[in-house]
Parts: structure tokens; sequence; C-alpha cells
């Protein structure tokens, strides 16, 4: 069987690696993506609401998107999805890889594409911000899921301790990350902005609301986003600079928080029915195991190393094994989507010089 | 009026003030409170030393702290970390912040996010006061604003309690920072410029004193109800028999022992002088000692008088 | 530290954020004593021997006869800005080569700024190299001894926390109201040098520290959280000592009493010197300054021990010192008292003597 026809792996089927199969099929290349949950999608699948962009509607949620990408994904037939399943290891090189999978299964494979994408971080971790002892201390992606129509409140917020309804709700920069003390120096990039997209969604749903934002920068970097931050604002969203010290839970199960409001150099105090803390990235929960099942190196901030950062962004360190997605860093959809595509074109040329 | 040449009785002593004492010899001075010191009597609760009662916070004590201080700053070899802390009277606060102990660890960089601010309790209370203005004036390496900082009451108002230390995500000591800043301004004479500043005098005869001359920060004495009325009627009423009352548990109220109000041999005092001046803070003490000096002559009060008075400013 | 290892980030705090109950060594103590308990409150510091006797324990301090060689380790002056910190590497070093001379290794310290103050030197010389040499130059200079750092520095609450069940068996009354049979409500309210400046080395960390908390459950009481529980109480060196600024100390006491009212302790339990003193003193003053009388009595964690294990309130346990009257406690507990021998002292009532 010649190297071209035999199929690439694909690790991961959240969007990232949805993408790459999809853009690997239209390249005429066929995989096997490997997905360790029961279905395609990843965490996108809860998003309440994706990025706005200008004038694109984009999708009402992040289980329409998921649909819609693999909709058009399984329609390609180039495609073999085997859920529920991890790997347990590899045999040979680029470009004749046998894959080992966690069912016994053994899958002949040209290259190898990582897209597991990344863990949230456990606030558990920042014991004063009370998240597990305080009920009513959630985390954005809890919040996200909150947020959604499909979700367990149907979309309206409400205190976990007892149901009431959330009028005031403060949300939390920067947990778990910009931290040299927990091990994480690192800025987890997207926080920033879903924070305000959370921030900007509440204020729609409830003008009457406080939304009160504690960060130390604000860091909407992407397009439309600083629009987006600005959006946020009108609508009715107050920004505190300041980097939240604590959570207190008090008698009637509101919360105190605690910061520095560092642009008027005060102490600031608030109360709020709930605190959402906007917790930053972590590498993918197995990534140690997968790092020497790949026999791939990992750089100093914990991620897989793309080693010719410049040139080749998702070259790993060794032929053939590619990373894509969020498995290199949070990021937005849209980098996703972009990853998916340029690391297929990568793989098709590499597989394609080595048959010839 | 007392004079170097004619013996003076130890009761007479203990009367003196600034004035009559500076005219005395280190031998009457020194030596007499030394044998105050140690002249045991009996008492209900077995043998003490009466006298530590009467000497402790006196001029008498003071004037001899004085004497002792100067003649083993001025003693040679000098040791490297007194002459080390001479040098940096001398230096830039940015050469404090790089060369010092404590100073050139205790800060690395900072991202203002104001958690140290948050949590700090001092912060609460004074509104004028922010621990990250201290960061600012640091990072800015600008020497005329940290002399500015130093010479305000500004540093002063931090309690040391470490609430800023466990959650700085850049793992500053920034307790030990304003520690360390408060030392150097005392080196260079500027804590006379700030209320708060100059009430260091008062602390280094109060800590210095029961430090040097018993071996603890704290005597109990210090405690008096007639300087704690916040303390209420109830401390007023055990303190009518503290020696008793603190003999019936097992202390050692100006005796020989183990616990609480202990009078510590000479042999102890005298290796606890040692670490103090191997440790360099004779410069400190002997830095404090002129400056205060020089301010009371300014107000024209002795210096007994300004020791009560920075005591009670602000 | 160069660019690549500011970088670097394990996802793990750089240092442990508690010590473990395992690390406490159980055994063969170097008692240093403290000056604010030996000036205040005397009969605490007595009790911490009298408890070490009692669970069989060895321990010494340094004396010649009758005579005591211990000094206080400078952590008053030194966070009173007075003394340099090299005098206090000496100061230290001295008392750590008279538990070597006899023949201990582990240090015991009564007070927890002195217990911070211990481990900040063990500290530096791992921050500073040369300084161990330098510091033994010194110290043989000055007294002729040698520098011994000690394999385990611990707070006594430590040590009483680690033998808390083998105090519980010992104890003849609990921390229960005997009318109604329930847990008595206890504030846990641990010093700031113990669980902030060095929270590795303090159970359960900085925020939920467990050194107090886990006496109040085995002893029978229940502890109550409360918004200001980390609250300093405002003892601050110099902010307590001179005078015109005792405000401060007044200040931090009334806002932890008045965010603890609502809960309605019973006791506030201490293990650090200052906040034993001033949380119970200072209600005097706030009562003077704002008409409220909180009523809630401190004690320390050796005071309530020599309490429930029924020895004399007065000989022993001291509590004639305290400005809020305990004996209405004791009234709750069950523990019985004789107000006619509260300011008498009784010459038949000694103290036991320790052989050295």
């Amino acid at each position: 069987m010649s190297t071209e026809s035999l199929p690439i792996l694909v690790l991961g089927g959240g969007v990232t690696g949805m993408q790459v199969a999809g853009v690997l099929a239209s390249l005429g290349h066929r995989t096997v993506i490997v997905e360790q949950a029961d279905r395609l999608g990843g965490r996108v699948r809860r998003l309440s609401r994706t990025f706005p962009f200008f004038d694109d509607v984009g999708f009402h949620d992040g289980l329409e998107f998921v649909s819609s990408l693999e909709r058009d994904l399984l329609a390609t037939g180039r495609v073999e999805v085997r859920l529920q399943t991890q790997l347990s290891a590899i045999e040979g090189n680029f470009p004749n890889f046998t894959a080992v999978l966690s069912d016994g299964a053994r899958i002949a494979a040209s290259a190898i594409v990582v897209c597991t994408g990344f863990t949230p971080y456990d606030p558990a971790g920042l014991p004063e911000y009370g998240y597990g002892k305080i009920p009513n201390v959630i985390t954005a992606p809890e919040l996200e899921w909150m947020l959604n129509p499909r979700g367990p409140t149907q979309g309206q917020l409400r205190r976990p301790s007892d149901g009431k309804p959330v009028k005031r709700l403060a949300i939390v920069f920067c947990v778990g990350s910009r931290n040299r003390r927990i091990g994480a120096p690192f800025c987890s990039r997207i926080c920033c902005s879903f924070s305000t997209k959370q921030a900007t969604t509440v204020m729609e749903r409830d003008p009457s609301a406080l939304v009160a934002c504690f960060y130390m920068d604000v860091r909407t970097y992407d397009r439309g986003f600083e629009e987006m931050y600005s959006l946020a604002q009108e609508r009715g969203a107050k920004y505190i600079r300041g980097r939240v010290s604590a959570c207190r839970a008090l008698p009637d199960g509101s919360i105190t928080v605690r910061a520095e409001n560092t642009l008027i150099g005060r102490p600031f105090s608030g109360e709020f029915d709930m605190v959402s803390l906007s917790t930053g990235m972590r590498p993918c929960h197995d990534v140690e195991r997968l790092a020497q099942v790949l026999g791939v190196e990992r750089a100093p901030d914990g991620f897989f190393l793309c080693s010719r950062w410049f040139r080749f962004p998702h070259d790993s360190s060794r032929d053939g094994v590619f990373i894509a997605g969020c498995a290199t860093g949070m990021k937005p959809i849209r980098n996703c989507m972009v990853d998916g595509a340029s690391v297929a074109a990568r793989v098709v040329a590499l597989i394609r010089a080595a048959s010839t | 009026m007392p004079d170097r040449d004619r013996p003076i009785s130890p009761g007479e002593l203990c009367s003196l003030g600034y004035d009559a004492l500076r005219r005395l010899s280190d031998e009457q001075v020194v030596g007499g409170y030394e044998a105050l010191r140690d002249q045991p009597g009996p008492s209900a609760h077995g043998t003490v030393y009466p006298n530590i009662a009467r000497l402790h916070q006196s001029p008498l004590e003071r004037e001899k702290d004085r004497r002792e201080v100067w003649n083993r700053a001025a003693s040679t070899p000098v040791p490297e970390a007194q002459a080390f802390y001479e040098e940096a009277k001398r230096r830039p606060v940015t050469w404090w912040l790089q060369h010092q102990l404590v100073a050139k660890h205790a800060f690395k960089s900072c991202m203002y996010c104001g958690v140290c601010t948050a949590r700090c309790p001092a912060a609460q209370f004074y509104e004028e006061y922010n621990p990250r203005m201290v960061v600012d004036a640091v990072l800015s390496q600008d020497e005329e604003r940290l002399e500015g900082l130093l010479r305000s009451d500004l540093l002063w108002f931090c309690g040391q309690c470490g609430s800023c230390k466990p959650c700085c995500p850049r793992e500053n000591n920034l307790m030990g920072l304003i520690s360390s800043l408060r030392m150097l301004c005392q080196l260079k004479g500027w804590h006379l410029c700030s209320v708060r500043g100059r009430q260091q005098y008062f602390a280094r005869h109060l800590w210095g004193a029961n430090f040097w001359n018993r071996g603890c920060s704290l005597y109990f004495r210090n405690a008096a109800p007639e300087g704690h009325p916040d303390f209420g009627p109830r401390w007023a009423r055990y303190w009518r028999a503290v020696e008793a009352q603190m003999a019936r548990v097992g202390a050692s109220p100006d005796q020989d022992g183990l616990f609480g109000g202990r009078k510590l041999p000479p042999e102890t005092l005298e290796e606890l002088r040692a670490c103090v001046h191997h440790g360099g803070t004779l410069a400190l003490w002997t830095a404090v000692e002129e400056a205060a000096m020089a301010d009371a002559g300014r107000r024209g009060v002795d210096l007994d008088a300004y020791w009560t008075l920075v005591g009670s400013e602000g | 530290m160069d660019a690549r290892a500011a970088h670097t980030c394990l996802h793990q705090p750089r240092k442990p954020t508690e010590m473990r109950e395992e690390e406490i060594p159980t055994d063969r103590f170097f008692l240093p004593p403290s000056c604010i308990l030996g000036a205040v409150n005397p009969s605490t510091e007595v009790c911490i021997a009298r408890l070490y006797d009692l669970l069989g324990l060895t321990w010494r301090s340094a004396s010649v006869g009758p005579r005591s060689q211990c000094t206080c380790c400078s952590a008053i002056l030194s966070h009173g800005d007075i003394v340099t910190p090299e005098t206090t590497l000496l100061t230290v070093a001295r008392i750590w080569a008279l538990a070597h001379e006899q023949g201990l290794d582990h240090l015991s310290t009564a007070c927890v700024t002195s217990a911070a103050v211990h481990l900040e030197c063990r500290e530096t010389y791992e921050h500073e190299p040369g300084l161990a040499e330098k510091v033994d130059r010194w110290l043989q200079e000055a007294c002729g001894r040698r520098l011994h750092i000690p394999k385990a520095i611990v707070h006594c609450s430590d040590v009483v926390y680690r033998h808390r069940n083998a105090l519980a068996e010992r104890l003849r009354y609990r921390l229960v109201d005997r009318r109604t049979g329930a847990p008595l409500k206890v504030v846990d309210h641990v010093g700031c040098h113990y669980g902030k400046v060095f929270p590795e080395r303090a159970v359960g960390g900085a925020e939920d520290c467990d050194v107090l908390a886990g006496l109040v459950r085995a002893w029978g009481g229940v502890r109550v959280d409360y918004p200001e529980r980390n609250h300093c109480c405002g003892m601050g060196f110099r902010q307590c000592m001179i005078r015109p600024n005792r405000g401060y100390t007044m200040a931090c006491v009334l806002r932890k009493l008045e965010s603890m009212a609502p809960y309605e302790p019973d006791l506030i339990l201490t293990n650090c010197p200052g906040c034993n003193l001033f949380l119970d003193k200072e209600q005097h003053a706030v009562h003077e300054l704002t008409g409220k009388w909180f009523d809630i009595p401190v004690l320390s964690y050796t005071e309530l021990a020599a309490l429930l294990l029924g020895w004399d309130p007065y000989a022993v346990a001291g509590i004639q010192a305290k400005t809020v009257p305990v004996e209405p406690l004791l009234d709750r507990i069950g523990i019985p008292y004789d107000k006619d021998r509260m300011y008498v002292p009784d010459p038949t009532e000694k103290a036991p003597t320790h052989e050295h």
C-alpha cells in the first residue's frame, strides 16, 4: 500500500481534529479520528455562543457549529471515527507508523496529527477563591454551560446554592494564569476575551444585572474583540483593574469579593450573588503519557514542543508527528480552524515528498 | 551635682536624669548599673533581683546603653556587617536595594495586580497608604522618589503581618522589603522627617534595651496598666500582684529560671551582645542615637524628654 | 534567572503549599520561649512544658543550673526594624547552637513569629551563597559557637496538633455545652506568621490552616468560619507597642469581632502570643469606643488544653489574666473553679520544676 493511500491518524475529535480531517479529505486523504469521549466536538459543544464577528451572524451556539462541522466531515466519506478510544502506543516511523489503540486495534498510518486540546485549570489549587467550598463560586466553563439555553437552567443565571436568580455577578480574570507562585507564569490568552463575551451575554439578557469584571489587563487582541470589549462596557458591565485576592461567603449565601482598584489605588470590596472564575489553560490531562507514547518533547511551559516555530509551526520534535489547535495553547475557534487547514497542507506536502 | 570624682549611692544613681548622668564616668554608670542589676534579694516566691524593676526604662539604663554601644561600636576590629551598614549611610538607596541581604532577595518584578493591597490591613485603615506605592518607588529606581518615600510617614504603616506574602503571583517579599527600607531610613537619619519615623528612637530604647539588658524584646513590666488603659480594669486588678501571679503559674519574674520574666546571667548577655555587635546593628543604633541627640537639641529638650515625646506623638 | 528558566513551569506550585502532618516530628524538642507569652500570659508557656511532660516527650531549654541561657530570637526587633538581619541570623544561630549542645535537632518555638524567623534564617542560607560559612565564622568570633542548622523547625501548636488525639483521650472535659450536649462553636484564629509567611510550613497551608481547627474537631467542638477569618489581629509590632499607633490594632480587632459575631462563637482559639493577647485585651477598648461588648473569650491552644485536662484554671491555666472573663465558658463546659482563689496566690500551689 503506498504511503499516500495510508490514512492519517488524528488524535482528538474536537473542532481542530474535525477541521484537520475535513481539509485532508478535501485534499484526497483519508483519516482516522481517535477520540476518548463518546462523541465528537470537544469543548466547543457546550459553548453558549461563539465570538461575534462583525457582520458574520456566526452560530447560535457551540453545538450548532460542531454539528455543522461534523455533518460536512462525515459527508466526505473519507473519515473513520473511533469514539471512546485512546492511543496506547506507536511503532515505526514516518511515513509508516503503526498506531496501537486502547481497544487493541492496530492501524497503519502515514502521519499523526495531535489535536488533543487543553484542560481548564482546576481552581481548587487557589483556595482563597473558595471554589469547591463556596457553592456560588463557579468556573467560566460552568458559567458558559449555565448560559446555554440547552443547559441545566435553560440559560437562566441561578445560584447553585438555592436557585435564586443571579443579579450580581463577579467575573474574575487570570485564575491559574500569570502566576509564578503556582508554577504557571504564562498568560492563557483567551480568558479576557471569553470573559468579556460572557459579560456581554449576561448584560444583553438582563440589562439591570450588575456584572463586574476584575482584570489585570484586557487582552482582547483578536479582530473584533476590542469592539466586543467596548460593547460590554456600553451594555453596563463594570471593569475593575485588580486581581482578586479572596472570595468569602456571607451568611445569606452571597459572596464578598476583595481586590484593589489599582487605577485609583484603593482596596475594593463588593458583594455578589455568584462568582465566575475565568480559569486559564493547562495541557490536556494526559499530556505526560501522550508525550511518552508519541516520543515527542514538551516545551518548558508544559505544552507539546513545536520545534521550528516560525517556519513550520506544526512540527513536533519527531518527524511525522504534528500538533495543531489548543494542544499548543488555548486559542479562539477561528484559529483552531486555521491551524487545522495549515497542518493539513504541511502533512500532505511531506507525505508527497516521502512518496517520490 | 554628682560628678566623676565622688562615689554615688545606688539610690542616687537611679534618680538621676540625662543631664547629670552624662557627666559621670563609664565606670560609674555601667558599674553602678550592673551592681544594682545583679543584687539579689528575698521575696515571698524565692530569690529575686529587685532592682530590675526600677532600672528598666530608666534614664540610667538608657545612658548606660549609650555608653556601652558607643564604646563597642568604636572598638576594633570592626565587624564586617557593621562596616557594611556604615558604608550604607553614604550610598544611594538603589545601592542598598542591590546589596543588602534582605532587599536583594525581596523583590523581583511587579505586574501591579494589587493582590497585596487587597489583602493589606493597613491599606484598609489608612487611606493614604498602599503597599504598591512602595513597589512603584522601588521599580522606578529613582533616587529622588525613593528618598521622598523614606522621608514620609508612608513607610511606617505596614504592620509586618505578611498577608501580602502568600498571594503575590511574582513571589515578592514585600514585608521584608519594607522592613529593610525602614532600616536604611534610620541609617540615613531620614526617619526624623516623619512622626512615625521618629518613634523609632522610642522603639530602640524599648525593645533594644530589653534585648541588650534582659535578652528578651519584652519585659513583663512593659505591659503595666498605666500604659495600657485599653486593656481594661481586670488587667489592672491582675497587675496589682503581678509578680506573685507569675510565680504562681511557674514563671520567673526577675528571677533565675526558664520562663517569663527571667533574668539572664551576665555571661549569656555578653554572648548576645556580641551577636548584636557582629551583626552590624550598632551602626544602626549609633545612627538613631545621633539623630535623636540632634533632634532633641533642635527642639531644646533633653534626651529623656525627647524619648518620652517621640513615644507619644501621633 | 535566565529567560528560559523564567518560562519554565511545572504546573505545580514552585514550593509545597502546605505542610503535611507526618512532617511534624513527634518528640525530642528544644523549646525556645516567647517574649510576649513570658511577659503577659506566662501560664501559656509553662503549660507547653506541662503538656510535653504529660505526653512523655523529651524536651529541653538551655540553662546553667537555674539560670537560663536562652534569649529571644529578636523577631520583634527585626519586624520593628531595629536590628539588622545579620544580628537576627547570629542570635538565631546561637539558639541553634544551644539546641545542638543538648543533642536536639528539632526546634519547637513557643511563638509563631519566632518560628517564622527561624525558618527565614534557614531559607536565607539557601538563597545566599556563602552566607552559612560567614555566619559560622562570625558566631565563632562572637561567642565561640558553631552554626548547626536544625533538621526541623516547628511551632509548639504543630506538636500539640500532632498529638491531639493522644491528648483527646486524656481530656476530662470536651468542647461541649453540658446542658444541651451541643458542640461549642469555636473560631480559630491562626497567627499570620504561622500561616502566611511560610505556607509550606503550615498544616493545611495559608488559606485553610488546620492546626487549630484540627484541635477543635478532636476535642469535641465545631469550628465556625466567617468572612474575616484570615484577617490579621492587628498586633503589627510597632503599631501595638507604640501607644499612638495602637488604634490600628483596635480597628483590626473590631473588624474581626464584627465579622464573627453573627456566627455566635463561644470561644476564639489562638496559637500566636500576640493574637492571644490583643483579641482578648482590646475587647475592652472596643467597648469603650463603640459601646459594643462582644464578650467572646480568647484562649490559646495550651490554655484550652490545660482547662479541658482539668488543671487548675487559675494556678495553671492563668485565666485570671484575661480581660474577657472565661468563667462563663467554664460554666458551659462544666469545669469547676473557685473564684476566691482567682487573685490570691497560694503558696502551696507550686509549679513543677524541670530537671536539666
